[in-house]
């Protein structure tokens, strides 16, 4: 935490360089999507370029936190609070794909790969 | 009372309290938004048709998540502003950071209205069409005619103007079910008759039984006086005086519509008022009648069980007894269960076209069905008139195109082994059904053009893999989707098509992929360019219509979803910001070290909003 004034003085330089790596690194989620030679992976959009948007994404996103948010130098607690939202955040996404693998099988399925699907039923009139 | 640890951190934790509080809640949104992108995840990762990628205009979303990162930049300094006792610069920061929360919502707000302006129609064999739905008029000779705007159809004077993405249909006969009926639909089909000059009466004599508290004569009929007399008035003129003392058992709610009555929503609350009141009757006597028939039952049957005497007792039996009357009319045996109306059928005169919204409907209308079924059970139908026009009118969707998408039929083609291509050039849109085939086939040939030229440019960039096979080919996007932004480039270099690689090619592209810097709307000769030749999608190939709302698919539905609640966390970082900026000066005057702690809260959650934005640009704009 910036206490002093100096240190407040300081740390605007800070934001403002830290503002202007925004901005560029928003430019370059941009060029990356949309100029072709800067096109990964295949023609046009795919994995790669998810991968690639998500890592800047997370930069600019960790930017945020750690400078603007004064997460590079908090105390302890609140670190406890934020780890165990973010804990708590990744179980709500496993727990959304866990219901995605339920092997409860549907009507009569044939191929039997748990999820249900019309064509495979067998119509048994 | 004083609030413990506001300005002071506590010595426990070495903050102060608000911070802690800011923090946990931060936590939560940190689940709530954590929730909401895997659901976006698993609606991408197992959608069952071809994901709109890139959708959207990139560069609303750009400018936006510059005025975010901008005002994440000056909350710092109008907290830094504070820190440092400085009221005037506060002041200026904080007013920039409320002004960019402004511009977001405004940019947002364009972004959406675009989307609530634009028709989207998903027909039976999977093409897509997207555009701006015509407007249509009934005119007053009951003729439906198409224009391309609303001022157009409204100069035509023919009545109030409505999207082509309705139903038309005349009715000879509405039935409205009198518990269910749908006010605000009633009044909408009134007033739509009556600009038409049409009236809706009811088709036939109506007698609605009510709640007959006794049945065992006229000694007890709960119709007295003047009420009595009219009703009984009304029932002669519908029974004729040999019926005059039934008539009179009719009891409570009981009520007579005479042919000819106008429809109003009154009379169908009234209707229903009978109507509950005549199964309250029947729900009664039914309980009366097994009771006797137990009583009975076991009177017969003293010696056997109650699971033997049950199918004895039904009630069933009872209730198909036939009434006895003696001669005075009243009942003195048998059934007292009435017989219930539940629809009231009115009939127009003359038969004029009602527009019905598609939300209305309850499920597909077909002409050679001849009638049309709401979700509040209305049934509007053609009758014996259909041959004189009568039933379902020509309703298509007809719309200025802005592209045509053939993404989900190709893919639907490769599910069912067929060529794309080919399912692609029978389909509809290239059929002589179509009156404007003529013209996509032009603009077909003219993009399939184009599309061997991107190949053979990305071969010829990328080279060939081991297998011979091009490492880099069109997207299924470039391959199967025809935006009016590739047909600018066609229409402007006057000739059949203008590829990469030819001169002037390059100032015509677009800056952005997706053309939103392209030429804008309002510029005439683009305007002209912009428009795909017309389509009139027949109402029987239309298998959905829709805006670009959260009914037209799980993209938009989670695009609403989350842009909406993060449009909903700037509204309110904004107002408490506002807050801190207009209604503060007092507390800075007095503690200011305060005011600089809740204005680096407010600062906190105003960070993550941008945080969350710093996701959802990529995710929904790019990706």
């Amino acid at each position: 935490m910036a206490d002093t004034l100096e240190e407040i003085q300081k740390a605007q330089k800070k934001y403002i360089l830290i503002g202007l790596i925004l901005f560029v690194f928003t430019v370059v989620t941009v060029a990356v999507a949309t100029v072709p030679w800067l096109d990964f992976g295949e023609h046009g959009f795919d994995s790669k370029d998810a991968v690639i948007g998500l890592i800047i994404a997370s930069f600019k996103a960790s930017l945020v936190g750690a400078i603007f948010m004064h997460l590079n130098h908090e105390k302890k607690l609140i670190y406890v609070v934020l780890v165990l939202g973010v804990i708590m955040g990744i179980v709500l996404v496993v727990l959304t794909g866990w219901s995605f693998e339920d092997p409860i099988e549907y009507g009569d399925s044939v191929e039997g790969d748990g999820f249900y699907n019309p064509a495979e039923t067998v119509n048994q009139d | 009372m004083e609030i413990p640890y506001t300005v002071t951190a506590r010595k426990d934790t070495g903050l102060f309290n608000s911070k802690v509080g800011i923090w946990l809640f931060l936590a939560s949104e940190v689940m709530l938004f954590g929730g909401l992108f895997s659901g976006y995840v698993f609606l991408r990762i197992y959608a069952d048709y071809p994901w709109p990628e890139r959708a959207l205009p990139i560069v609303p979303g750009l400018i936006n998540t510059f005025v975010l990162i901008g005002s994440s930049v000056t909350v710092v300094f109008a907290w830094a502003a504070l820190k440092m006792r400085e009221w005037r610069r506060f002041q200026i920061f904080m007013g920039i950071t409320i002004a960019c929360a402004g511009m977001f919502m405004v940019l947002k707000g364009i972004e959406y209205k675009a989307k609530w302006e634009h028709q989207a129609v998903r027909m039976d064999d999977f093409a897509i069409i997207e555009g701006h739905a015509h407007y249509g008029a009934v005119m007053e000779n009951g003729e439906v005619d198409h224009f391309h705007t609303k001022l157009e159809a409204k100069k035509a004077g023919g009545g109030k103007p409505f999207k082509t993405n309705k139903i038309l249909f005349r009715p000879a006969t509405i039935d409205f079910s009198v518990v269910r009926a749908h006010e605000p639909w009633i009044a909408e089909m009134l007033e739509q008759a009556g600009k038409r000059k049409s009236k809706l009466v009811t088709s036939g004599d109506v007698f609605f039984y009510g709640h007959i508290e006794d049945y065992s004569g006229t000694e007890s009929d709960p119709l007295t006086g003047k009420d009595r007399a009219k009703q009984e008035a009304k029932i002669v003129k519908e029974f004729g005086k040999a019926e005059e003392n039934l008539a009179r058992k009719f009891g409570k709610n009981s009520l007579y519509i005479p042919a000819g009555t106008p429809l109003d929503y009154g009379l169908i609350k009234k209707a229903r008022k009978a109507y509950i009141a005549g199964r309250a009757h029947n729900a009664e006597t039914r309980t009366a009648i097994l009771k006797e028939n137990w009583r009975r039952v076991k009177e017969i049957l003293p010696e056997k069980e109650y699971w033997e005497q049950a199918p004895v007792a039904k009630i069933d039996a009872a209730t198909q007894l036939d009434e006895q009357f003696d001669d005075q009319g009243n009942c003195v045996s048998g059934s007292k269960v009435v017989s219930l109306v539940s629809t009231l059928s009115f009939r127009m005169d003359p038969p004029q076209p009602l527009v019905i919204k598609r939300s209305w409907i309850k499920r597909p209308v077909k002409a050679k069905d001849g009638k049309a079924e709401l979700r509040d059970d209305t049934t509007l139908s053609a009758g014996d008139d259909q041959d004189q026009g009568a039933g379902l009118l020509a309703s298509p969707v007809a719309l200025s195109v802005d592209a045509i998408d053939f993404r989900w039929m190709a893919q639907k083609a490769e599910e069912a082994g067929k060529e794309p291509m080919e399912v692609i050039e029978q389909s509809w849109i290239f059929s002589k059904d179509n009156k404007h085939h003529g013209d996509y086939e032009q603009i077909w040939k003219v993009h399939k053009k184009r599309i061997g030229e991107l190949e053979q440019e990305l071969a010829d960039k990328y080279g060939k893999d081991a297998e011979g096979k091009p490492k880099r080919v069109p997207t299924e996007t470039d391959r199967y989707r025809v935006t009016w932004q590739d047909l600018v480039h066609y229409a402007r270099a006057k000739k059949d098509s203008l590829m990469p690689g030819d001169a002037g090619f390059d100032e015509l592209r677009p800056k952005f992929w997706d053309g939103f810097a392209g030429p804008n709307h309002k510029d005439e000769e683009i305007h002209k360019l912009h428009a795909f030749p017309e389509l009139e999608v027949p109402h029987h190939k239309v298998s959905m219509q829709s805006m670009f709302t959260p009914k037209w698919n799980t993209y938009y539905a989670i695009y609403f979803t989350l842009t909406g609640l993060h449009g909903l966390h700037v509204i309110g970082g904004a107002i408490v910001l506002g807050y801190f900026l207009f209604f503060s000066k007092g507390l800075y005057r007095r503690n200011p070290e305060w005011l600089a702690n809740r204005v680096e809260i407010g600062g906190l959650f105003w960070h993550f909003v941008d945080l969350v934005w710093i996701f959802l640009f990529p995710i929904l704009y790019l990706m």
